[in-house]
């Protein structure tokens, strides 16, 4: 592709129906079609003659190169029609291989951006024409480059990229996934989104079915996934000593009680709400253990109501199967009854049994353990007290702090070592995205450009290009260079993709980018 | 169950009083007074048939239907009772029948009355039911307390869950498992609960002490994945389970009782029989746990070692063979090593000379150890994790997915052949194998009869 790029600045208008002899035409075949190397840059003025010699050897053949006449077959040309109103280039005949990666439809007309048009003229693909005359290439750039599209400085790191073979497109700010989007992974919405956007209606390719195909199979893979995340039962064992998936999973409930169910969840997540201004005045709602076991009665023979061997008050029919009725139930002759199973303890046994008789407390008797009402308070407190434990058995030196140098950190203050140096860093690590959502205002930067990279083209497609390999913001090297709240804003805007900054220097494009890194860190824990 | 029902006539003879035996119809009629049982073992290779012949009568909580012939196999120990009076007839061998008076089951109903106010409430409040922790030594009927009131729950509609904790003489799966099984129906007089889509957890040994850390470890993971039904399913948070546990209450048994207690946040402590347990619970456990003694049945009879492994064996064979051999037909096929992956939960402890600095030593009984197959392994019983098979090359990431997934089925090695490199297993469902994670067990199974 590269080699066909040798323009022609023509001197008479009516070229495009010049036609040549044959001689002409041999002559133009056979003629060198090589690029004039540039060599290396001449960084200082020596002048010397040597220099000022190859310098006007340089100028020379560029001025010959650009002077040279194009030589292309008329049937091998695409006619286009420039409509400056919308600064888009309708064609006229149908168009060639470049359609794969380039151009538009819209209401069944094949369209083409300023640059692609100007990309495929350099490229000797396309004839574009103007109040009814055909454009020349010096023209072209004057005609369709504008400020208000594509700068020259843009259209440049177009040509640069697509010579290269990348697969290259505008980049539309509007058409990207909202970060809440990307977060929930939504990648079909935004490219269906991207499509009807930037590139109007593209009736010519007609992906609709294709995509809401995509989208029931991307549904049906949800709707799939809880199945595959519970456990799979067994699917040859038999079932009897098996394990279900409906135990499993949590998920498990009875299948002919979905009333039941949605009720019980909803109540479930209800109490949980319910829960939260509990926890204010907690002292309200934990003064009372859940269960009343002075009304609830256990014939429980080792209290000291059994002791005094009262009957046991005979129990409500109702709460017995069968409406059973029994009567009251004399416990004395049970207790006499108990331990009739002998233990049998080893000498060691019963030291140990001695000694925790002797020093082992009630906990009950501790007024913190009273306090609490259920359990997730007795364990909080007890996980509590390991942790006071565990701490107060390294209190600190106090002489330490007295001076005027003092330690970084208390002991106990940080649980590992990670803790310790993430709590002693100097400067704190920084992100490229960091608060990187909530900058705003206008910048003058704008990222022009998304590329796909060229060993995708073939699978490239117009309207699902995917996620783009990198996007790329135009800057001059005459320009400022970007401030770190530009880079930051760009590159929060392009989400998922890289930005790179194409640097143009009177034609030489450098590119830049910035990765985000991390310092190694040695302990984790 | 009736191959480990342990109620049985005990020395404590105050049976016959009140009495009267008389034959009828080819059997022995006994007629029993209301709130007394009758108590009967089945005598070695013998079988028992009890008919209902009028009133009502349940065995461990299920009810007896009229006229219907129960047939009870060898070495059953079986106990009629009555609430209201009845007739029955026994036809067989026993080796002993007797009626007794002194029955603890007011105190039983008494005991579920308490825990179905404690459901009651927890329908009014919407809040979780019972979870109730069955202790106490070995022989004292905790199983049997289980059964009682898991049926006497199930028969007023509520769907309680028994959480088998017991790795010895497990009534819900083989031995050497813990598991956790929703009751919808109460126990078959004759086959004991119905066992459908268990939760069952690989041990791999028929006493908890030879690896505490995994024992607690899976009782962690059996609360946690109770606590998460019980967040969807209203009736099984409202059921409450029951819990039951093994006959060791000493030491780390102690210590395993009141890790239980905590994990599954019970509410109530039934201890039966042991009045130290009962103080030392009482000590340990915050004072919002209800702890209950209960006096044992007189029917209770001890268990000598073989009787406990002969119940293990007929667990084993009940799985694969179904309840009395009868129904199922289990499949014998080989299994190349290659094809799966044997593993060890446990490693042997090491000196702490010889540990890196700052490893404790508590890690390695929740290891992986990989087994490689060999001729040691035949007989042994492999439990087949539900875990996800992925290459082998398994780091500790993966080793503790295996120790907290469960297990979908069992097999038993039956013959090794190391030229061939290929094994001989017997399993419930034809080849291929589900799952290809292996955990061996400490129990071994000879599949003879």
């Amino acid at each position: 592709m590269a080699d066909k790029e040798t323009s022609t600045a023509p001197s008479k208008v009516d070229f495009c129906s010049e036609l040549l002899s044959p001689s002409e035409l041999f002559g133009a075949r056979t003629r060198s079609n090589k690029i004039p190397v540039r060599g290396q840059k001449e960084f200082s003025r020596s002048d010397s003659e040597k220099q000022k010699e190859r310098l006007q050897q340089s100028l020379e053949e560029h001025w010959a190169l650009i002077a040279e006449e194009r030589v292309e077959r008329l049937g091998s040309l695409v006619k286009g029609l420039w409509i400056p109103g919308e600064r888009v280039v309708e064609l006229q005949s149908p168009a060639g291989k470049f359609w794969h990666t380039m151009g538009y439809a819209d209401q069944g007309k094949q369209f083409l951006l300023p640059e692609e048009a100007l990309y495929l003229m350099e490229c000797g693909d396309l004839q574009v024409f103007f109040h009814d005359l055909p454009l020349s290439i010096q023209e072209g750039y004057k005609t369709l480059l504008s400020p208000e599209s594509v700068t020259l400085q843009q259209y440049q790191v177009f040509g640069h990229l697509k010579r290269l073979g990348y697969a290259v497109s505008r980049f539309d700010p509007s058409a990207l996934p909202t970060h809440y989007e990307m977060q929930i992974n939504l990648p079909q919405k935004n490219d269906k989104h991207s499509r009807h956007l930037k590139r109007k209606l593209d009736h010519s390719v007609t992906p609709t079915p294709r995509h809401s195909e995509e989208q029931s199979l991307s549904k049906r893979m949800i709707e799939e996934k809880p199945e595959t995340e519970a456990i799979p039962g067994l699917a040859g064992l038999r079932p009897a000593p098996s394990v279900s998936p409906e135990f499993s999973g949590g998920q498990g409930m009875d299948l002919d009680e979905p009333a039941e169910r949605s009720r019980g969840t909803s109540w479930w997540m209800k109490e949980a709400v319910e829960e939260c201004p509990g926890v204010s005045d907690s002292e309200n709602t934990s003064t009372v253990p859940r269960w009343d076991f002075s009304s609830i009665s256990f014939p429980d023979l080792g209290s000291s109501m059994a002791r005094r061997s009262q009957p046991l008050v005979s129990p409500d029919p109702e709460l017995l199967p069968g409406a059973l009725k029994v009567g009251e139930c004399d416990i004395s002759p049970w207790l006499r009854r108990l331990n009739l199973h002998k233990e049998k303890l080893m000498w060691k046994e019963r030291e140990r049994l001695r000694n925790q008789q002797r020093y082992k407390r009630d906990i009950n008797a501790d007024p913190e353990v009273r306090k609490c009402k259920k359990w997730n308070e007795y364990l909080e407190l007890l996980e509590k007290r390991r942790r006071h434990r565990s701490s107060s058995r390294r209190s600190k030196p106090a002489h330490l702090w007295a001076q005027e140098v003092k330690p970084l950190t208390h002991p106990g203050d940080s649980s590992s070592h990670g803790d310790l140096l993430k709590k002693i860093s100097v400067i704190p690590s920084s992100r490229l995205l960091d608060e990187a959502s909530r900058l705003s205002g206008d910048l003058k930067w704008r990222i022009s450009f998304n590329i796909y990279q060229p060993d995708m083209v073939s699978e490239y497609k117009k309207s699902n290009p995917g996620t783009p390999y990198t996007r790329i913001c135009v800057c001059s090297f005459d320009g400022p260079v970007p401030d770190l709240q530009a880079i930051k804003q760009l590159t929060y805007q392009s989400g998922n993709s890289p930005v790179t900054f194409a640097v143009v220097d009177h034609g030489d494009i450098s590119f830049y980018s910035f990765k985000d890194f991390q310092l190694p860190v040695d302990v984790n824990q | 169950m009736s191959s480990e029902g342990p109620e049985k006539p005990g020395e404590e003879g105050a049976g016959g009083a009140g009495s009267s035996a008389g034959g009828a119809g080819g059997g022995t009629r006994f007629d029993l007074e209301k709130e007394t049982e009758l108590r009967f073992e089945v005598e070695a290779g013998e079988r028992v048939q009890l008919e209902l012949l009028s009133g009502l009568a349940e065995v461990f909580g299920s009810e007896l239907n009229r006229n219907k012939k129960y047939t009870f196999g060898p070495g059953s120990k079986i106990a009629v009772f009555t609430w209201h009076g009845c007739s029955v007839s026994l036809t067989g061998k026993t080796e002993v029948a007797y009626v007794s008076k002194d029955t603890p089951m007011l105190l039983y109903l008494n005991t579920h009355a308490g825990l179905e106010q404690m459901r009651q409430q927890a329908e009014r409040d919407n809040d979780r039911g019972p979870r109730v922790m069955v202790v106490g030594p070995t022989d004292v009927g905790k199983s049997t307390l289980c059964r009682l009131l898991l049926s006497y729950a199930v028969r007023l509609g509520r769907r309680p869950t028994l959480v088998e904790l017991d790795v010895g003489q497990s009534s819900v799966s083989v031995p050497g498992t813990m598991s956790a099984l929703c009751i919808e129906r109460p126990a078959d007089v004759e086959e004991g609960f119905s066992v459908q889509a268990p939760l069952v957890y690989h041990f791999g040994s028929t006493t908890p002490g030879t690896n505490i850390k995994l024992y607690n470890k899976l009782t962690s993971s059996l609360a946690e994945v109770f606590s998460q039904r019980c967040e969807v399913n209203r009736k099984a948070s409202v059921g409450g389970c029951i819990i039951n546990t093994c006959g060791w209450v000493k030491g780390s048994g102690y210590q395993a009782l009141v890790h239980c207690a905590s994990a599954f946040e019970v509410d109530v402590v039934l201890v039966l029989d042991q009045e130290r347990l009962y103080n030392e619970l009482k000590r340990d456990l915050p004072h919002f746990v209800r702890v209950v003694l209960l006096p044992k049945s007189g029917g209770v009879v001890e268990r000598s070692k073989d009787c406990r492994r002969e119940a293990r064996d007929e667990k084993i064979r009940e799985y694969f063979y179904g309840f009395r051999g009868v129904s199922f037909y289990p499949h014998a096929f080989d299994v190349r090593f290659s094809d799966v992956r044997i593993y060890k939960i446990g490693a042997p402890t090491i000196p702490d000379s010889c540990l890196p600095l700052g490893m404790s030593q508590d890690d390695t009984q929740l290891k992986l150890v990989p087994v490689s197959p060999g001729r040691d392994l035949t007989h042994h019983v492999l439990s087949i994790s539900c875990v996800e098979d992925e290459p082998a090359d398994g780091g500790s990431a993966r080793g503790r997915g295996v120790l907290e997934s469960p297990v979908c089925g069992f097999i038993v090695v039956t013959a090794v052949d190391t030229q061939a490199q290929v094994m001989t297993v017997l399993s419930p469902a034809p080849r291929p194998l589900p799952r290809h994670t292996l955990l061996i067990m400490d129990i071994r199974f000879i599949d003879l009869k």
